[in-house]
Protein backbone atom coordinates (compact mmCIF):
# COMPACT_ATOMS: atom_id res chain seq x y z
CA UNK A 1 0.00 0.00 0.00
CA UNK A 2 2.10 2.95 -1.14
CA UNK A 3 0.58 6.35 -1.89
CA UNK A 4 1.28 5.85 -5.65
CA UNK A 5 -1.71 2.72 -5.19
CA UNK A 6 -4.16 5.73 -4.17
CA UNK A 7 -3.68 7.41 -7.51
CA UNK A 8 -5.84 4.59 -9.47
CA UNK A 9 -8.58 5.85 -10.10
CA UNK A 10 -11.53 3.86 -8.49
CA UNK A 11 -13.52 3.08 -11.59
CA UNK A 12 -10.45 0.89 -12.88
CA UNK A 13 -10.49 -1.19 -9.72
CA UNK A 14 -14.46 -2.05 -9.70
CA UNK A 15 -17.15 -0.13 -8.35
CA UNK A 16 -20.29 -1.27 -7.04
CA UNK A 17 -21.92 -3.37 -9.33
CA UNK A 18 -25.23 -5.33 -9.16
CA UNK A 19 -23.82 -8.21 -9.77
CA UNK A 20 -21.80 -7.46 -6.60
CA UNK A 21 -24.87 -6.66 -4.76
CA UNK A 22 -26.82 -10.09 -5.89
CA UNK A 23 -23.33 -12.45 -4.66
CA UNK A 24 -22.89 -9.90 -1.53
CA UNK A 25 -26.59 -10.91 -0.65
CA UNK A 26 -26.05 -14.66 -2.17
CA UNK A 27 -22.90 -14.67 0.52
CA UNK A 28 -24.61 -13.23 3.64
CA UNK A 29 -27.64 -15.80 2.79
CA UNK A 30 -25.90 -18.82 2.92
CA UNK A 31 -23.52 -17.86 6.00
CA UNK A 32 -26.46 -17.77 8.39
CA UNK A 33 -27.13 -20.94 10.20
CA UNK A 34 -30.57 -20.29 10.62
CA UNK A 35 -30.75 -19.65 7.04
CA UNK A 36 -30.23 -23.67 6.10
CA UNK A 37 -32.06 -24.38 8.90
CA UNK A 38 -34.92 -22.93 7.87
CA UNK A 39 -34.99 -24.04 5.06
CA UNK A 40 -34.58 -27.46 5.87
CA UNK A 41 -37.39 -27.71 8.26
CA UNK A 42 -39.51 -26.35 5.35
CA UNK A 43 -39.21 -28.88 3.04
CA UNK A 44 -39.32 -31.55 5.47
CA UNK A 45 -42.16 -29.97 6.87
CA UNK A 46 -43.66 -29.24 3.37
CA UNK A 47 -42.94 -32.88 2.03
CA UNK A 48 -44.27 -34.43 5.56
CA UNK A 49 -47.58 -32.91 5.25
CA UNK A 50 -48.45 -33.78 1.42
CA UNK A 51 -47.29 -37.28 2.53
CA UNK A 52 -49.81 -37.52 5.44
CA UNK A 53 -52.37 -35.97 2.96
CA UNK A 54 -51.35 -38.46 0.34
CA UNK A 55 -52.03 -41.46 2.84
CA UNK A 56 -55.71 -40.85 4.21
CA UNK A 57 -56.80 -39.14 0.79
CA UNK A 58 -59.51 -41.27 -0.55
CA UNK A 59 -59.85 -41.05 -4.49
CA UNK A 60 -62.88 -43.92 -4.58
CA UNK A 61 -65.37 -42.99 -7.65
CA UNK A 62 -64.02 -39.93 -9.08
CA UNK A 63 -63.49 -39.10 -12.51
CA UNK A 64 -59.35 -39.37 -14.15
CA UNK A 65 -59.51 -35.44 -13.75
CA UNK A 66 -60.48 -35.14 -10.22
CA UNK A 67 -58.19 -37.61 -9.27
CA UNK A 68 -55.30 -35.49 -10.53
CA UNK A 69 -56.80 -32.65 -9.30
CA UNK A 70 -56.80 -34.25 -5.50
CA UNK A 71 -53.26 -35.73 -5.89
CA UNK A 72 -52.15 -32.35 -7.03
CA UNK A 73 -54.17 -30.80 -4.23
CA UNK A 74 -52.47 -32.99 -1.38
CA UNK A 75 -48.97 -32.27 -3.34
CA UNK A 76 -49.43 -28.66 -2.96
CA UNK A 77 -51.07 -28.81 0.69
CA UNK A 78 -47.70 -29.06 1.84
CA UNK A 79 -47.36 -25.41 1.36
CA UNK A 80 -49.49 -24.22 3.46
CA UNK A 81 -46.97 -24.94 6.34
CA UNK A 82 -44.20 -24.21 3.94
CA UNK A 83 -45.63 -20.43 3.39
CA UNK A 84 -45.25 -20.16 6.82
CA UNK A 85 -41.56 -20.91 7.44
CA UNK A 86 -40.90 -18.99 4.60
CA UNK A 87 -42.53 -15.59 5.66
CA UNK A 88 -40.61 -16.18 9.20
CA UNK A 89 -37.29 -16.28 7.13
CA UNK A 90 -38.18 -13.49 4.66
CA UNK A 91 -38.53 -11.14 7.87
CA UNK A 92 -35.50 -12.14 9.50
CA UNK A 93 -33.13 -11.98 7.32
CA UNK A 94 -34.27 -8.03 6.90
CA UNK A 95 -34.69 -7.98 10.13
CA UNK A 96 -31.64 -9.59 11.81
CA UNK A 97 -29.90 -6.95 10.21
CA UNK A 98 -31.49 -4.24 11.95
CA UNK A 99 -31.05 -6.40 14.97
CA UNK A 100 -27.24 -6.69 14.68
CA UNK A 101 -26.57 -3.69 13.50
CA UNK A 102 -25.69 -5.14 10.06
CA UNK A 103 -27.91 -2.72 8.11
CA UNK A 104 -25.58 -0.23 8.86
CA UNK A 105 -22.55 -1.81 6.98
CA UNK A 106 -24.66 -3.05 4.23
CA UNK A 107 -25.87 1.01 3.37
CA UNK A 108 -22.36 1.74 4.06
CA UNK A 109 -21.27 -0.51 1.36
CA UNK A 110 -24.62 0.34 -1.02
CA UNK A 111 -25.39 3.63 0.21
CA UNK A 112 -27.81 4.04 -2.73
CA UNK A 113 -30.35 1.82 -0.65
CA UNK A 114 -33.04 0.45 -2.22
CA UNK A 115 -30.49 -1.50 -4.90
CA UNK A 116 -29.31 -3.25 -1.78
CA UNK A 117 -32.90 -4.02 -0.85
CA UNK A 118 -34.04 -5.04 -4.60
CA UNK A 119 -30.57 -7.86 -4.72
CA UNK A 120 -31.77 -9.13 -1.53
CA UNK A 121 -35.22 -10.03 -2.38
CA UNK A 122 -34.38 -11.10 -5.97
CA UNK A 123 -31.52 -13.56 -4.19
CA UNK A 124 -34.41 -14.53 -1.31
CA UNK A 125 -36.67 -14.97 -4.17
CA UNK A 126 -34.66 -17.39 -6.02
CA UNK A 127 -33.08 -19.69 -3.71
CA UNK A 128 -37.10 -19.71 -1.90
CA UNK A 129 -38.38 -21.10 -5.77
CA UNK A 130 -35.71 -23.57 -5.83
CA UNK A 131 -36.87 -24.83 -2.41
CA UNK A 132 -40.29 -24.37 -3.76
CA UNK A 133 -39.60 -26.62 -6.49
CA UNK A 134 -38.01 -29.20 -3.72
CA UNK A 135 -41.43 -29.09 -1.85
CA UNK A 136 -43.77 -29.29 -4.56
CA UNK A 137 -41.91 -31.72 -7.00
CA UNK A 138 -41.31 -33.75 -4.30
CA UNK A 139 -44.43 -34.12 -2.40
CA UNK A 140 -45.72 -34.24 -5.44
CA UNK A 141 -44.07 -37.67 -6.55
CA UNK A 142 -44.15 -38.91 -2.43
CA UNK A 143 -48.19 -38.03 -2.35
CA UNK A 144 -48.95 -39.80 -6.19
CA UNK A 145 -46.77 -42.66 -5.30
CA UNK A 146 -48.96 -43.16 -2.28
CA UNK A 147 -52.45 -42.53 -3.43
CA UNK A 148 -51.27 -44.96 -5.98
CA UNK A 149 -51.55 -47.78 -3.56
CA UNK A 150 -54.96 -47.02 -3.67
CA UNK A 151 -55.68 -47.01 -7.29
CA UNK A 152 -55.23 -42.80 -7.97
CA UNK A 153 -54.28 -42.32 -11.06
CA UNK A 154 -52.42 -39.42 -12.29
CA UNK A 155 -48.69 -38.26 -13.85
CA UNK A 156 -46.77 -35.18 -14.40
CA UNK A 157 -48.04 -35.12 -18.02
CA UNK A 158 -51.81 -34.72 -17.18
CA UNK A 159 -52.88 -31.36 -17.76
CA UNK A 160 -52.26 -28.69 -15.20
CA UNK A 161 -50.26 -30.20 -13.10
CA UNK A 162 -46.47 -29.31 -14.11
CA UNK A 163 -48.41 -25.55 -14.12
CA UNK A 164 -49.73 -26.16 -10.53
CA UNK A 165 -46.68 -27.19 -8.87
CA UNK A 166 -44.39 -24.67 -11.14
CA UNK A 167 -46.82 -21.63 -9.44
CA UNK A 168 -46.75 -23.32 -6.33
CA UNK A 169 -43.00 -22.71 -5.94
CA UNK A 170 -43.64 -19.21 -7.33
CA UNK A 171 -46.31 -18.56 -4.60
CA UNK A 172 -43.83 -19.48 -2.14
CA UNK A 173 -41.14 -17.34 -3.08
CA UNK A 174 -43.15 -14.36 -3.61
CA UNK A 175 -45.40 -15.14 -0.23
CA UNK A 176 -40.95 -14.60 0.66
CA UNK A 177 -40.42 -11.31 -0.58
CA UNK A 178 -43.83 -10.11 0.50
CA UNK A 179 -42.82 -10.77 4.12
CA UNK A 180 -39.68 -9.28 3.08
CA UNK A 181 -40.89 -6.23 2.36
CA UNK A 182 -43.19 -6.17 5.48
CA UNK A 183 -39.85 -7.11 7.46
CA UNK A 184 -38.46 -4.48 6.24
CA UNK A 185 -41.12 -1.72 6.43
CA UNK A 186 -41.47 -3.01 10.12
CA UNK A 187 -37.82 -3.77 10.88
CA UNK A 188 -37.63 -5.62 14.03
CA UNK A 189 -38.36 -9.24 14.37
CA UNK A 190 -41.37 -9.53 16.50
CA UNK A 191 -43.61 -6.98 14.78
CA UNK A 192 -42.99 -8.23 11.06
CA UNK A 193 -43.70 -11.99 12.08
CA UNK A 194 -46.56 -10.93 13.64
CA UNK A 195 -47.76 -8.47 10.62
CA UNK A 196 -46.57 -10.77 7.98
CA UNK A 197 -48.59 -13.97 10.21
CA UNK A 198 -51.48 -11.86 10.65
CA UNK A 199 -51.77 -11.13 6.81
CA UNK A 200 -51.40 -14.57 5.75
CA UNK A 201 -53.11 -16.63 8.40
CA UNK A 202 -55.56 -14.37 10.69
CA UNK A 203 -56.62 -11.81 8.23
CA UNK A 204 -58.76 -14.63 5.74
CA UNK A 205 -60.20 -16.21 8.90
CA UNK A 206 -61.12 -12.53 10.17
CA UNK A 207 -62.77 -11.93 6.83
CA UNK A 208 -64.43 -15.04 6.44
CA UNK A 209 -66.48 -14.49 9.75
CA UNK A 210 -67.58 -10.79 8.96
CA UNK A 211 -70.62 -12.16 7.41
CA UNK A 212 -70.88 -8.88 4.56
CA UNK A 213 -70.26 -9.12 0.93
CA UNK A 214 -67.23 -7.13 1.13
CA UNK A 215 -65.57 -8.98 3.59
CA UNK A 216 -65.79 -11.45 1.40
CA UNK A 217 -64.71 -9.52 -1.77
CA UNK A 218 -61.89 -8.58 0.22
CA UNK A 219 -60.63 -12.17 1.30
CA UNK A 220 -60.61 -13.18 -2.27
CA UNK A 221 -57.64 -10.58 -2.59
CA UNK A 222 -55.87 -11.17 -0.11
CA UNK A 223 -52.22 -12.97 -0.95
CA UNK A 224 -52.83 -16.30 0.34
CA UNK A 225 -56.36 -16.70 -1.61
CA UNK A 226 -55.19 -14.92 -4.74
CA UNK A 227 -51.39 -16.88 -4.40
CA UNK A 228 -53.98 -20.17 -4.27
CA UNK A 229 -55.21 -20.29 -7.59
CA UNK A 230 -51.55 -20.41 -8.72
CA UNK A 231 -51.28 -24.08 -7.62
CA UNK A 232 -55.01 -25.59 -7.72
CA UNK A 233 -56.61 -27.47 -9.88
CA UNK A 234 -60.71 -26.53 -9.58
CA UNK A 235 -62.47 -30.27 -8.80
CA UNK A 236 -65.37 -30.53 -11.27
CA UNK A 237 -63.50 -28.89 -13.85
CA UNK A 238 -64.96 -25.46 -11.66
CA UNK A 239 -63.61 -21.82 -12.32
CA UNK A 240 -62.20 -19.72 -9.87
CA UNK A 241 -59.55 -17.31 -10.50
CA UNK A 242 -56.71 -18.28 -12.78
CA UNK A 243 -53.66 -18.90 -12.14
CA UNK A 244 -52.25 -16.14 -14.20
CA UNK A 245 -54.50 -13.51 -12.26
CA UNK A 246 -53.20 -15.01 -9.11
CA UNK A 247 -50.12 -14.33 -10.03
CA UNK A 248 -50.98 -10.69 -10.95
CA UNK A 249 -53.03 -10.20 -7.96
CA UNK A 250 -50.09 -11.33 -5.61
CA UNK A 251 -47.19 -9.70 -7.53
CA UNK A 252 -49.35 -6.66 -7.27
CA UNK A 253 -49.28 -7.34 -2.86
CA UNK A 254 -45.42 -7.90 -3.27
CA UNK A 255 -44.59 -4.60 -4.83
CA UNK A 256 -46.76 -2.49 -2.57
CA UNK A 257 -44.78 -3.96 0.57
CA UNK A 258 -41.57 -4.19 -1.08
CA UNK A 259 -41.80 -0.94 -2.63
CA UNK A 260 -42.79 0.94 0.61
CA UNK A 261 -40.10 -1.18 2.68
CA UNK A 262 -37.74 0.57 -0.22
CA UNK A 263 -39.16 4.00 0.01
CA UNK A 264 -38.69 4.06 4.03
CA UNK A 265 -35.26 2.53 3.88
CA UNK A 266 -34.16 5.28 1.62
CA UNK A 267 -36.04 7.80 3.58
CA UNK A 268 -35.08 6.29 7.01
CA UNK A 269 -31.86 7.13 9.62
CA UNK A 270 -29.59 4.03 9.55
CA UNK B 1 -10.38 15.31 2.20
CA UNK B 2 -13.83 15.36 3.63
CA UNK B 3 -15.53 18.77 3.87
CA UNK B 4 -18.48 19.66 5.99
CA UNK B 5 -20.47 22.97 5.64
CA UNK B 6 -22.61 24.10 7.66
CA UNK B 7 -23.61 20.82 8.57
CA UNK B 8 -27.43 20.29 10.90
CA UNK B 9 -28.46 17.06 12.13
CA UNK B 10 -31.58 17.49 14.47
CA UNK B 11 -34.26 14.67 16.16
CA UNK B 12 -36.89 15.98 16.91
CA UNK B 13 -36.09 18.89 19.33
CA UNK B 14 -32.97 17.68 19.87
CA UNK B 15 -29.64 19.79 17.86
CA UNK B 16 -26.84 16.94 17.91
CA UNK B 17 -24.76 18.43 15.34
CA UNK B 18 -25.18 22.70 14.59
CA UNK B 19 -24.26 24.30 11.67
CA UNK B 20 -20.74 22.14 11.54
CA UNK B 21 -17.90 23.16 9.38
CA UNK B 22 -14.78 21.95 9.04
CA UNK B 23 -12.21 19.97 6.79
CA UNK B 24 -9.81 17.13 7.07
CA UNK B 25 -7.45 16.81 5.44
CA UNK B 26 -5.32 14.50 3.64
CA UNK B 27 -1.75 13.46 5.21
CA UNK B 28 -2.68 13.61 7.99
CA UNK B 29 -4.09 12.31 11.42
CA UNK B 30 -7.21 14.42 12.32
CA UNK B 31 -9.06 13.73 15.71
CA UNK B 32 -12.28 14.16 16.56
CA UNK B 33 -12.47 14.97 20.10
CA UNK B 34 -15.44 15.95 22.30
CA UNK B 35 -17.30 14.60 25.15
CA UNK B 36 -19.99 12.03 24.94
CA UNK B 37 -22.71 13.38 23.23
CA UNK B 38 -21.00 16.12 21.13
CA UNK B 39 -22.03 14.74 17.83
CA UNK B 40 -18.88 12.93 16.84
CA UNK B 41 -20.89 9.71 15.73
CA UNK B 42 -23.73 11.56 14.31
CA UNK B 43 -21.29 13.58 11.79
CA UNK B 44 -19.42 10.33 11.27
CA UNK B 45 -22.94 9.00 10.25
CA UNK B 46 -23.44 11.53 8.09
CA UNK B 47 -20.16 11.70 6.00
CA UNK B 48 -21.09 7.75 4.89
CA UNK B 49 -24.93 8.58 4.49
CA UNK B 50 -26.42 6.36 7.19
CA UNK B 51 -28.22 9.45 8.52
CA UNK B 52 -29.22 12.34 6.43
CA UNK B 53 -28.06 15.92 7.26
CA UNK B 54 -31.27 18.35 8.06
CA UNK B 55 -29.43 21.06 6.22
CA UNK B 56 -25.60 21.29 5.10
CA UNK B 57 -23.61 18.74 3.44
CA UNK B 58 -20.90 17.13 3.31
CA UNK B 59 -18.23 15.49 0.61
CA UNK B 60 -15.30 13.10 0.28
CA UNK B 61 -13.13 14.20 -2.01
CA UNK B 62 -15.61 16.70 -3.72
CA UNK B 63 -18.48 14.24 -3.70
CA UNK B 64 -21.70 13.30 -1.04
CA UNK B 65 -20.83 9.69 -0.33
CA UNK B 66 -23.60 7.83 -2.19
CA UNK B 67 -22.52 9.67 -5.43
CA UNK B 68 -19.55 7.73 -5.76
CA UNK B 69 -19.46 5.01 -7.97
CA UNK B 70 -17.40 2.76 -5.66
CA UNK B 71 -17.95 4.10 -2.16
CA UNK B 72 -15.67 1.48 -0.51
CA UNK B 73 -12.72 2.15 -2.47
CA UNK B 74 -13.49 5.77 -1.85
CA UNK B 75 -14.36 5.78 2.11
CA UNK B 76 -13.67 2.85 4.90
CA UNK B 77 -15.56 3.37 7.93
CA UNK B 78 -15.41 1.43 11.48
CA UNK B 79 -18.37 3.77 13.03
CA UNK B 80 -19.71 0.93 15.83
CA UNK B 81 -17.49 -2.58 15.96
CA UNK B 82 -21.57 -4.16 16.69
CA UNK B 83 -22.43 -3.41 12.96
CA UNK B 84 -21.81 -6.94 11.89
CA UNK B 85 -24.39 -9.55 11.61
CA UNK B 86 -23.94 -12.02 14.90
CA UNK B 87 -24.25 -15.05 13.37
CA UNK B 88 -21.66 -14.73 10.42
CA UNK B 89 -18.19 -15.40 10.50
CA UNK B 90 -15.45 -12.83 10.28
CA UNK B 91 -14.22 -14.36 6.93
CA UNK B 92 -17.61 -14.73 5.25
CA UNK B 93 -18.82 -11.15 6.71
CA UNK B 94 -15.62 -9.22 4.90
CA UNK B 95 -16.60 -12.00 2.00
CA UNK B 96 -19.91 -10.57 1.49
CA UNK B 97 -18.74 -6.54 2.49
CA UNK B 98 -16.02 -6.93 -0.13
CA UNK B 99 -18.34 -8.93 -3.01
CA UNK B 100 -20.26 -5.47 -3.53
CA UNK B 101 -17.57 -4.22 -5.35
CA UNK B 102 -15.78 -7.26 -6.63
CA UNK B 103 -13.50 -7.64 -3.80
CA UNK B 104 -12.62 -11.25 -4.00
CA UNK B 105 -11.34 -13.55 -1.05
CA UNK B 106 -7.37 -12.53 -1.58
CA UNK B 107 -8.16 -9.28 -0.51
CA UNK B 108 -10.41 -10.35 2.20
CA UNK B 109 -7.55 -12.99 3.86
CA UNK B 110 -5.07 -10.02 3.36
CA UNK B 111 -6.97 -7.69 5.82
CA UNK B 112 -7.66 -10.05 7.70
CA UNK B 113 -3.68 -11.12 8.39
CA UNK B 114 -3.27 -7.27 8.61
CA UNK B 115 -5.83 -7.29 11.74
CA UNK B 116 -4.49 -10.11 13.60
CA UNK B 117 -7.32 -11.85 12.69
CA UNK B 118 -6.48 -15.32 11.43
CA UNK B 119 -7.24 -17.39 14.41
CA UNK B 120 -10.69 -16.58 14.65
CA UNK B 121 -11.62 -15.75 10.89
CA UNK B 122 -13.90 -19.08 10.53
CA UNK B 123 -15.45 -18.00 13.77
CA UNK B 124 -18.84 -16.53 14.17
CA UNK B 125 -18.77 -12.87 15.14
CA UNK B 126 -21.32 -13.22 17.89
CA UNK B 127 -18.84 -14.67 19.78
CA UNK B 128 -15.91 -11.91 19.41
CA UNK B 129 -14.95 -9.99 22.42
CA UNK B 130 -15.05 -5.78 22.12
CA UNK B 131 -11.40 -5.71 20.91
CA UNK B 132 -11.77 -8.67 18.12
CA UNK B 133 -14.83 -6.45 16.45
CA UNK B 134 -12.81 -3.52 16.73
CA UNK B 135 -10.27 -5.45 14.98
CA UNK B 136 -12.96 -6.84 12.12
CA UNK B 137 -14.51 -3.39 11.92
CA UNK B 138 -11.01 -2.13 11.04
CA UNK B 139 -10.33 -4.62 8.86
CA UNK B 140 -13.94 -4.12 7.02
CA UNK B 141 -12.76 -0.33 6.45
CA UNK B 142 -9.51 -1.63 4.60
CA UNK B 143 -11.32 -3.71 2.34
CA UNK B 144 -11.53 -1.38 -0.35
CA UNK B 145 -7.93 0.45 0.04
CA UNK B 146 -9.98 3.24 0.65
CA UNK B 147 -7.61 7.03 0.49
CA UNK B 148 -10.19 8.11 2.92
CA UNK B 149 -10.63 6.09 6.18
CA UNK B 150 -13.23 7.22 9.79
CA UNK B 151 -12.66 5.35 12.26
CA UNK B 152 -15.52 5.86 15.25
CA UNK B 153 -13.64 5.34 19.09
CA UNK B 154 -11.48 2.54 17.51
CA UNK B 155 -9.30 2.07 20.80
CA UNK B 156 -12.63 1.27 22.58
CA UNK B 157 -11.90 -2.38 24.18
CA UNK B 158 -8.50 -3.19 22.77
CA UNK B 159 -5.87 -3.95 25.33
CA UNK B 160 -2.72 -1.98 25.30
CA UNK B 161 -0.97 -3.39 22.76
CA UNK B 162 -3.60 -3.24 20.34
CA UNK B 163 -3.63 0.40 21.25
CA UNK B 164 -0.51 1.02 20.04
CA UNK B 165 -1.03 -1.14 16.73
CA UNK B 166 -4.05 1.17 16.26
CA UNK B 167 -2.26 4.10 16.66
CA UNK B 168 0.71 2.95 14.58
CA UNK B 169 -1.75 1.65 11.92
CA UNK B 170 -3.40 4.99 11.38
CA UNK B 171 -0.53 7.13 11.64
CA UNK B 172 1.25 4.76 8.91
CA UNK B 173 -2.04 4.98 6.65
CA UNK B 174 -2.00 9.19 7.05
CA UNK B 175 1.87 8.80 6.50
CA UNK B 176 0.65 6.86 2.97
CA UNK B 177 -1.36 10.12 2.33
CA UNK B 178 -4.80 8.89 3.03
CA UNK B 179 -7.12 11.32 4.85
CA UNK B 180 -7.61 9.72 8.60
CA UNK B 181 -10.13 10.62 10.97
CA UNK B 182 -10.36 9.51 13.93
CA UNK B 183 -12.87 10.00 16.90
CA UNK B 184 -12.19 9.79 20.56
CA UNK B 185 -13.35 11.40 24.17
CA UNK B 186 -10.06 10.49 25.42
CA UNK B 187 -7.48 13.89 25.25
CA UNK B 188 -4.54 11.74 26.02
CA UNK B 189 -5.16 9.45 23.06
CA UNK B 190 -5.54 12.03 20.54
CA UNK B 191 -2.18 13.82 21.36
CA UNK B 192 0.15 10.66 21.09
CA UNK B 193 -2.05 10.01 17.48
CA UNK B 194 -3.34 13.32 15.80
CA UNK B 195 -1.65 15.52 13.71
CA UNK B 196 -4.96 17.97 13.96
CA UNK B 197 -7.40 18.25 16.43
CA UNK B 198 -11.25 19.14 16.00
CA UNK B 199 -13.20 19.91 19.23
CA UNK B 200 -16.79 19.52 19.17
CA UNK B 201 -19.37 20.19 22.36
CA UNK B 202 -23.25 19.81 22.21
CA UNK B 203 -22.94 19.52 18.46
CA UNK B 204 -20.49 22.72 17.63
CA UNK B 205 -16.92 22.90 16.96
CA UNK B 206 -15.38 24.70 19.70
CA UNK B 207 -11.47 24.67 18.32
CA UNK B 208 -9.74 23.63 15.14
CA UNK B 209 -6.25 23.60 14.78
CA UNK B 210 -3.11 21.83 15.10
CA UNK B 211 -2.25 19.65 18.11
CA UNK B 212 0.25 21.75 19.48
CA UNK B 213 -1.06 25.37 18.93
CA UNK B 214 -4.26 24.26 20.56
CA UNK B 215 -1.95 23.30 23.45
CA UNK B 216 -0.19 26.45 23.39
CA UNK B 217 -2.98 28.80 22.47
CA UNK B 218 -5.89 27.29 24.77
CA UNK B 219 -3.23 26.55 27.98
CA UNK B 220 -1.48 28.75 30.33
CA UNK B 221 2.33 29.05 29.92
CA UNK B 222 3.68 29.03 33.33
CA UNK B 223 7.00 29.15 35.04
CA UNK B 224 7.95 27.64 37.60
CA UNK B 225 10.94 29.72 39.69
CA UNK B 226 13.09 28.18 42.81
CA UNK B 227 14.80 30.76 44.61
CA UNK B 228 15.79 31.32 48.37
CA UNK B 229 14.62 35.34 47.09
CA UNK B 230 11.23 34.69 46.42
CA UNK B 231 10.12 37.98 47.92
CA UNK B 232 12.78 40.25 46.54
CA UNK B 233 12.57 38.24 42.96
CA UNK B 234 8.76 38.64 42.65
CA UNK B 235 9.02 42.67 43.63
CA UNK B 236 11.58 42.84 40.02
CA UNK B 237 7.99 42.75 38.13
CA UNK B 238 5.64 44.88 37.05
CA UNK B 239 1.71 43.65 37.33
CA UNK B 240 1.69 42.15 33.83
CA UNK B 241 3.72 39.39 35.70
CA UNK B 242 1.80 37.48 38.39
CA UNK B 243 3.22 35.35 41.16
CA UNK B 244 1.66 32.51 42.76
CA UNK B 245 3.91 31.17 45.68
CA UNK B 246 3.92 27.47 45.83
CA UNK B 247 6.07 27.27 48.92
CA UNK B 248 8.69 29.22 50.80
CA UNK B 249 11.36 29.25 47.89
CA UNK B 250 9.21 28.52 44.68
CA UNK B 251 6.76 30.34 42.88
CA UNK B 252 4.71 29.71 39.69
CA UNK B 253 4.78 32.79 37.14
CA UNK B 254 2.79 33.58 34.26
CA UNK B 255 3.27 36.10 31.97
CA UNK B 256 6.90 36.19 31.27
CA UNK B 257 9.30 33.90 29.37
CA UNK B 258 11.72 32.02 30.84
CA UNK B 259 14.61 34.00 29.53
CA UNK B 260 12.60 37.55 30.66
CA UNK B 261 12.73 36.20 34.54
CA UNK B 262 16.83 34.56 34.07
CA UNK B 263 17.80 38.04 32.64
CA UNK B 264 16.00 40.20 35.47
CA UNK B 265 17.85 37.28 38.00
CA UNK B 266 21.13 37.76 36.97
CA UNK B 267 20.74 41.65 36.61
CA UNK B 268 19.76 41.87 40.70
CA UNK B 269 21.91 39.47 41.60
CA UNK B 270 19.73 36.50 42.62
CA UNK B 271 20.21 33.20 42.75
CA UNK B 272 17.79 30.78 40.80
CA UNK B 273 17.81 27.18 41.80
CA UNK B 274 15.39 26.33 39.27
CA UNK B 275 13.58 27.63 35.94
CA UNK B 276 11.75 25.40 34.19
CA UNK B 277 8.41 26.41 32.09
CA UNK B 278 5.53 24.39 32.42
CA UNK B 279 3.69 23.69 28.77
CA UNK B 280 0.02 22.99 29.86
CA UNK B 281 -0.87 19.79 28.77
CA UNK B 282 -3.72 18.76 25.65
CA UNK B 283 -5.94 17.68 28.24
CA UNK B 284 -5.78 20.91 30.53
CA UNK B 285 -6.76 22.16 26.86
CA UNK B 286 -9.50 20.63 26.23
CA UNK B 287 -11.02 20.54 29.51
CA UNK B 288 -10.60 24.02 29.34
CA UNK B 289 -12.56 24.31 26.24
CA UNK B 290 -14.99 21.99 26.90
CA UNK B 291 -15.82 23.32 30.57
CA UNK B 292 -19.05 24.91 29.98
CA UNK B 293 -20.09 22.60 26.64
CA UNK B 294 -19.76 18.71 28.55
CA UNK B 295 -23.88 18.03 28.62
CA UNK B 296 -24.16 15.79 31.44
CA UNK B 297 -22.21 17.08 34.14
CA UNK B 298 -21.72 14.82 37.00
CA UNK B 299 -23.27 17.05 39.51
CA UNK B 300 -26.11 17.48 36.89
CA UNK B 301 -26.51 13.61 37.05
CA UNK B 302 -26.47 13.60 40.79
CA UNK B 303 -28.78 16.29 41.57
CA UNK B 304 -30.80 14.54 38.66
CA UNK B 305 -30.94 11.57 41.13
CA UNK B 306 -31.59 13.49 44.13
CA UNK B 307 -34.17 15.02 42.36
CA UNK B 308 -35.85 11.91 41.54
CA UNK B 309 -35.33 10.42 45.23
CA UNK B 310 -33.50 7.07 44.30
CA UNK B 311 -31.19 8.14 47.08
Amino acid sequence: MTAASLTVAPADRGGLRATGLLRSEWIKLRSVRSTIWAYAVTIVGGIGLSAMLGLSTSVEGLTAADQTSLVVQAATMGLLLAQLSVSILGVLVISGEYSTGMIRSTLTAAPRRYSALLAKAAVFAAVTFVVGLIITFGSYFVAASLMATRGAESSLGDPGVISALVGGALFLSLIGVLSLGIGTIVRSGAGGIAATIGLLMLAPIVFALIPAEWAADVARYLPTAVGGAMYQIPLDGGTGMDPVQGLLFLLVWVAVALGSGAALLTRRDA
Amino acid sequence: MIEATGLTKRYGDKIAVNDVTFTVQPGKVTGFLGPNGAGKSTTMRMIVGLDRPTSGSVTVNGRVYKEHSAPLREVGALLDAKAIHTGRSAFNHLLAMGATHGIGAARVREVIALTGLESVANKRVGGFSLGMGQRLGIAAALLGDPATLIFDEPVNGLDPEGVRWVRQLVRGLAAEGRTVLLSSHLMSEMAQTADHIIVLGRGKVLADAPVDEMVNASSRTVVRVRTPFADEFSSLFGSSVSFTRVAADLLEVEGATPAQLGDAAARAGLALHELTPVVGSLEEAYLRLTDDDVEYRTGGLAALIEKAGVV
